[in-house]
Parts: C-alpha cells; structure tokens; sequence
C-alpha cells in the first residue's frame, strides 16, 4: 500500500514538473517568437459570454509575455457579428483578429476576407511545437478550423447546447408517481426527444394548479425554447430535431434536402413542443432562455451551456443547485447519427491585418494548453477546447457533473456549420419558417416545402462553398 | 445728340458692382457644399450600386437592371411594401385624427395646459430605441408590466404575447408608432391653431356661426396648408420605420413585420447584398418622389393648401 502511494506520489509529482516543463518551454517560445514583433500593437474583437470575461484576466499575461500590446474588444453576439463582419468586408483592417461564429466562416471565406494560417503554421519561427494540436476535441476543431484544404484558425470556443431541467421536481414523489400513472415509465431527465415532449406536456398547468405539492402563483410551462427571429432558433431545430429525425438542409452533395419525411416530422414535433411553452417564446433570444429557467418558469429546455455557467450559481437563480442536465435528447428507435446543436467557433486574422503574425502568435497562444487549463480554472470551470480539460479538478470535480457529462457528449459530435456562402439568406428564411411553424401559422408540411422553395431559390443545386 | 443712356428711366437700376454679385452665392455656398456631401453623393453612389454586382462590400461589374428585376420578382419586397402599406395606412390617419382632436381640446384654454404640454411631448422626445425597450418591457409575453402583470393576472386577456404573434405584432406596433406620434401631431396642430387671426372668428360670430359651421369653413381652410406638411411628413417618416419594429419584433414573427428599412438593413449588414439593397432603397425613393409629387399637386389644386 506504502509502495502504491509512494509510486504515485512520484509519477503525480513528475507530471507536474514535465508539464511545468513543457509550460516554461512554451513561455520561451512566445517569448522567442514574438521578439521581431515587440511593441506592436494588434486589435481583437470577441464576444461577450462569461467565458470571456474569465479569458480577459488573462490576456494581460500574453503581453507580459511577449512585448505585443492587445487592445481586446468585447462585444454581445449580435454586435461581434455585423462590427466584426463590416471591418473585415471593408478591408480596413481596424481589428486584426475578429472572432466569427462556425456559421460566419462560409460567408467570409467566399468574400476572401481570412488570412490562411498554413505559411505560419509551417513557419518554424511561429507555429510552438508543443501546441499539441492532438489535444484539440477534433470533430469541433477539424470542422471549424478548416475549409477546402486550407487552415483559417486554431478552436477558439466550443459553444454548445445541453438539455436542462429541474431535478427538484423530476425527483418529486408525487409528480414522479403522477407521471408513471400516465405515461407508464418512470419520470427522469429526458433521453429522448419524445421524452422530452411527455415532460413538456406533463408540467404544463395553469395558475392554481398544484406543482410539487405547491398551488402555482403562475403559470407554470413544460419547455422553454429560443424563438426569436434570428439568434440561433434555427440551430436549435436543425442539430436538435431535424438531424435526429435524420433530416437535413441539404444532401451529401449540398443540395438542398429539407422537404423530406423526416424533416416534415421534425417539424411536428417542434410545433408540438411550442404549445407547452410560455406565450411568449417567439420573442425568447438565446440570453432570455437561460433566464427563464432561473426564474423558475418552465420545467425543460434545451440551452447553450456557457449561458447555463452565468445562471447556475448561487445569488444568480433561486434555484441554483436545483438543475440538473442530460446529452441533448434523440429520436426513439432512430438509426439516424446522434447530432446535437454546437457552434465551435474560431478568431481569425482578418486579410486586411497589418500584423499577421504578431495576430498568429497571440492565437496560438491562447490556443495552448497552459492557457486553456488556466482559463478553466479561473472560471472554476468553462467549456473546454481540449480533451485534456476534462480532467481538470475544476471540471472533474465540479459540484455540477451532469452538466459536464452533458456538455462532453454534445461535444463527442459537434460538428462546425457546414461552409455556405448564403448561409445568412438561408438562415433568416429558415429561422421565419421555424417561428411560423412553431406558432402553428404554417403546417409542417407546407413549412418543409416552402423552405426547399427558398433553397433552391437561393442557392440552385449547390449550397456549399 | 443724346445717347441712349440719357434716355434710360431714371428708376432703372444700375448694374450691381461685380464683388456684390456673388455676395449671396457665398453665403449659401457652405450649406450647399454640405448638404452635396452628406445627401446628394451618397445618393448618387447609391443609383450608382443599384446597378452594379455588390455582393460583401465589393462593387464588381455593371449589371443594368438586374438587381431591380431581382427585387421585382420577390415576394419578401412585395411583403415589406404591404406591411408598410399597412402601418402607414393605419397609423397616420389615426395620429392625425387624434391630433387634430386633441389640439382643438387644448386650443380651448384647457385647464392646467401648460403641465400638460410637456407631458405630451414626452412620448415624441424619447429615442425610437427606447420607445421600443419601454414596450417590450410592457408588452412582452410571460413577463410584460401591462401584458402580464395587468392582463393575464386579472384574467382579462389570457396568454397575451402580442410582440410574439403574427396577428398581432404588426397592430401592437402600428399601436406603438401611434402612442409615440400622436403627442407631436396635436402639439403641430396646435401651434398651427395658435397662430390663425382671430378677425375671420369674430366675424363669424357676429354673423350667428355656430362652433362645427367655425371649424368646417374657418378652421379647417385656413389650416390646411399646416396640415398636408405635417400629414404628409408623418407619412414619409411612417414609411421609413425602423428601429421600433427592429427592437420589438426584428420584422418577424416570420415576415409579418418586415418593413422595407428592415428588409434593406438585413440585405445589407447580414446578407451583404449591397447592390440589391441599393435598388430597394432606390425603388422606394422613387416611390416617394411620385406619391409626393401626385399628392402635391393634388393638394394645390383641390385643397388650395400651397
């Protein structure tokens, strides 16, 4: 026994000493690298989630670091894309890297505004070799940093929704015994999307009604889902359903495919799960989903993780502690490929750069795992870029594991946008369809119909880059 | 022999000296070069677009009509000129209405007139942006002061999300554009009534005219020119509105609130469709230019407003 924990004192020590090893190589290499560039100043646009705002503590250590001065912008979602979007378009070149969504890499390769990364990646001057690009959860990586051949960018954000209800009353007695006696299975987090629509139809009641042995000052819904016109609605029904029906935009060959059976069943069932959610979901955006669930209005919903982060903590919700989350719910019996909605996202060095490798360095910098664990542990957790991460004590040893299992299974098959340069026309017709069905305006069927009507409108028989 | 010049009428002018000449021109000079620069050139380049390929900010070859043909055979432009169609026809007639009512009350020696100027300004001061937090805060579905807390919660209208339906999303902004303008109609009117000479009234009176007789042949005439300006500044503005409809609803549920600004600022800041976007704003200047030019002329010779 003495041996054992003698071995492992020994092994647990000199891990730490390589990896202080391997991290103070890392910092000489910035160092190194970054000394042609001393001075020079480059600007980063990013968005503004908490993970972000964990990330802005340390950046500083970048310049220490190196010499290279980083004015680091922070913008919310909506304004990151159309500022960031506008500089690169207009080849200023005001900022040197701009963080662009998995669904904005189309559009802007299409328009040539991103610098390549290959020549510095295969600059010995610039690319660390102990980057450890292996590290990287590859199916994010692979399909947002890469598009026809070419690198565009390291991973930067592995955004990624996870299914998320309220434990307290799924573990109610009397809601659970309740739940038996009408659907015959027991009540738990939902493992499949007609689970989820049971649960979402089963807490659904009116002000008065009883909810876990308390009258209800409210009313009181089954699911709250993003409705918003825009926002990431859209992403929503087509990782989630759509694809777990085992539909999809368009075929193997970028065609467009949305009229299809199981499209048009998707469709049913999102249609069904909007007449169990608050009246007001067509104006829900992706910030106000999270904050309805920690107001305590709904049962269930389906969130991105890094928002759930903000909401699940003590003095932020009435009810933190009391969630409980699950891998995104699929299709019963489906044979389809397990999908899940992410958005792996990347900052790319804008064309217009004035200081391309000074940007690249920074990058790489951040992409790196002495940054990347630090970041976690900052944030006493995150959403990690890096399989390493999960090992972490703050991610291991969280308080909230079912959110960590969640987000890990999500991540297990997330996948980047596919590369559409009309990705936007598409994406906003889209997104009204899911609204019209959802509100019941359209039929499903008509709804899969008048989306392959637009598809093919917009971009003929060829939606890909 | 007398020259001709001796002939000249004395009250003819002399010719001015050649400094004086472009005395005027000088001083008109600095806001004829701004107003160049600020309307005329970005309008022009703006034709210029409507007939290029502008796709992501690039201007790239010549294209004709292409982009009008486009437009034209779009449902979704058709869509944004109903909804606007709509809420201008809507909207305006009620604002002018109301307006006209409520100065004709505050023109009466009202009471408390000078504390409730102001407090009718207000709506018409705010900025749009916040006009359109306040209703969203009011009206929102689930959580609304006024839609939540005050109609469902006395059972008066159940599940009311009016931002959220396609019903009623256009009304309840129609309802909006109405609650802001309405306060800068009547106070237009109102010093419009102010202004108008007390001699015709008097007259009038003396001859036995009754108040409604008053206002049809004395009123209404004399402000009528004060009323087209404004009737028809509404319009135009009307017409044109964006951010109200862009806080509230982004043009949705679906399409049901699209407005042409909001159908133009989505073909340019998200789809970089910048040559189309650029004969949509042009298809609507002409639109303008003809309605106002037919509603000019109409004005002048049947309302004898101008």
């Amino acid at each position: 026994m003495t041996t054992k924990w003698c071995l492992a004192a020994a092994m647990a020590a000199s891990a730490v000493l390589w990896s202080a090893g391997v991290y103070a190589d890392d910092a000489s290499f910035y160092a190194e690298a970054a000394k042609p560039y001393k001075g020079v100043t480059i600007r980063v646009l990013d968005e503004i989630t908490p993970l972000q705002e964990t990330l802005s503590k340390i950046v500083p250590d970048f310049e220490k670091e190196t010499g290279i001065k980083v004015e680091w912008e922070l913008l919310n979602h909506f304004e990151v894309i159309n500022k960031g979007q506008a500089d690169m378009l207009s080849g200023r070149g005001y900022y040197d890297a701009v963080m662009l969504h998995g669904f904005q890499l189309g559009p802007m390769i299409s328009a040539g505004v991103i610098r390549p990364l290959d020549d510095m990646v295969g600059n010995p001057k610039l690319a660390n070799p102990n980057l450890n690009t292996s590290d990287f959860i590859q199916q994010p990586f692979k399909t947002a940093a890469f598009a026809n051949g070419k690198q565009y960018s390291f991973i930067n954000w592995n955004y990624n929704q996870v299914y998320w209800a309220r434990a307290d009353l799924l573990n109610d007695p009397g809601e659970q015994a309740a739940f038996k006696a009408k659907y015959g299975y027991d009540l738990a987090p939902a493992k499949t999307i007609e689970q989820m629509r049971d649960i979402a139809e089963f807490f659904t009641r009116k002000k008065g009604a009883m909810l876990a042995g308390n009258p209800l000052e409210s009313d009181f819904y089954g699911i709250v889902l993003e409705g918003i016109k825009g926002g990431s609605t859209f992403p929503t029904l087509w990782g989630n359903l759509i694809k777990n029906f085992g539909g999809d935009l368009i075929d193997a060959n970028g065609k467009p495919n949305f009229d299809t059976p199981q499209t048009v069943a998707a469709l049913k069932m999102w249609r069904e799960l909007w007449t169990f959610a608050p009246p007001g979901i067509a104006e829900y955006s992706l910030v106000d989903v999270p904050t309805v669930m920690g107001n305590g209005i709904a049962a269930q919903s389906i969130a991105w993780s890094d928002f759930v982060l903000g909401i699940d903590k003590p003095g932020v919700s009435p009810f933190a502690g009391k969630f409980v989350y699950g891998p995104i719910p699929v299709k019963a019996g489906s044979t389809a490929k397990r999908s899940a909605e992410a958005e792996p996202s990347v900052t790319v060095i804008s064309a217009a750069s004035k200081s391309p490798e000074a940007t690249f360095l920074f990058l790489e910098w951040l992409a790196d795992k002495k940054q990347q664990d630090k970041l976690i542990t900052l944030g006493s957790g995150g959403v990690p870029i890096r399989a390493s991460s999960w090992a972490l004590p703050a991610i291991a040893g969280s308080a909230n594991k079912t959110l960590y299992t969640a987000m890990e299974s999500t991540l297990e098959v997330a996948v980047a946008k596919p590369k559409m340069p009309k990705f936007y026309e598409i994406y906003d017709v889209m997104s009204g369809i899911a609204q019209e069905v959802g509100l019941g305006k359209l039929t499903p069927e008509a709804g899969a119909k008048k989306g392959q009507a637009e598809m093919v409108k917009l971009c003929a028989d060829k939606c890909l880059l | 022999m007398t020259s001709v010049t001796d002939t000249l009428p004395a009250t003819a002018a002399a010719p001015a000296p050649r400094g004086r000449f472009w005395y005027p021109y000088l001083l008109i000079a600095p806001s004829m070069i701004t107003l160049t620069v600020v309307s005329l050139i970005p309008f022009l380049y703006t034709v210029y677009l409507s007939f290029h390929a502008a796709k992501f900010g690039r201007v790239t070859e010549f294209i004709g009509f292409d982009n009008y043909l486009q437009l034209l055979g779009d449902g979704r432009f058709w869509n944004s000129m109903g909804v606007a169609a709509i809420f201008v026809g809507i909207a305006v007639p009620i604002e002018f209405m109301l307006g006209l009512a409520g100065a004709l009350v505050l023109n009466q020696n009202v009471r408390g007139r000078s504390v409730l100027i102001p407090l009718l300004f207000m709506p018409t001061m705010m900025a749009p942006i916040v006009v359109g937090l306040l209703w969203k805060i009011m009206l929102a579905g689930s959580w609304g002061f006024l839609s939540y807390n005050v109609l469902e919660r006395f059972n008066l209208i159940g599940e009311t999300s009016a931002f959220a339906s396609p019903d009623l999303a256009l009304y309840a902004l129609i309802f909006v554009d109405i609650w802001q303008w309405t306060p800068f109609m009547m106070l237009a009117f109102f010093a419009g009534l102010q202004a108008l000479p007390l001699g015709p009234y008097r007259a009038a009176a003396v001859d036995g005219a009754n108040p409604l007789q008053m206002f049809f042949h004395i009123t209404l005439p004399m402000l009528t020119p004060l009323l087209v300006v404004i009737g028809l500044l509404r319009f135009i503005d009307a017409f044109k509105v964006f951010d109200t409809v862009y806080i509230l609803t982004g043009g949705g549920p679906g399409t049901a609130t699209e407005t042409p600004s909001i159908l133009a600022n989505k073909m340019t800041f998200e789809f970089w469709n910048i040559g189309e976007a650029s004969a949509l704003a042009v298809l609507v200047w002409l639109a303008f230019f003809a309605f106002c030019n037919v509603f000019y002329q109409v004005a002048k010779k049947r309302l004898n407003a101008f």
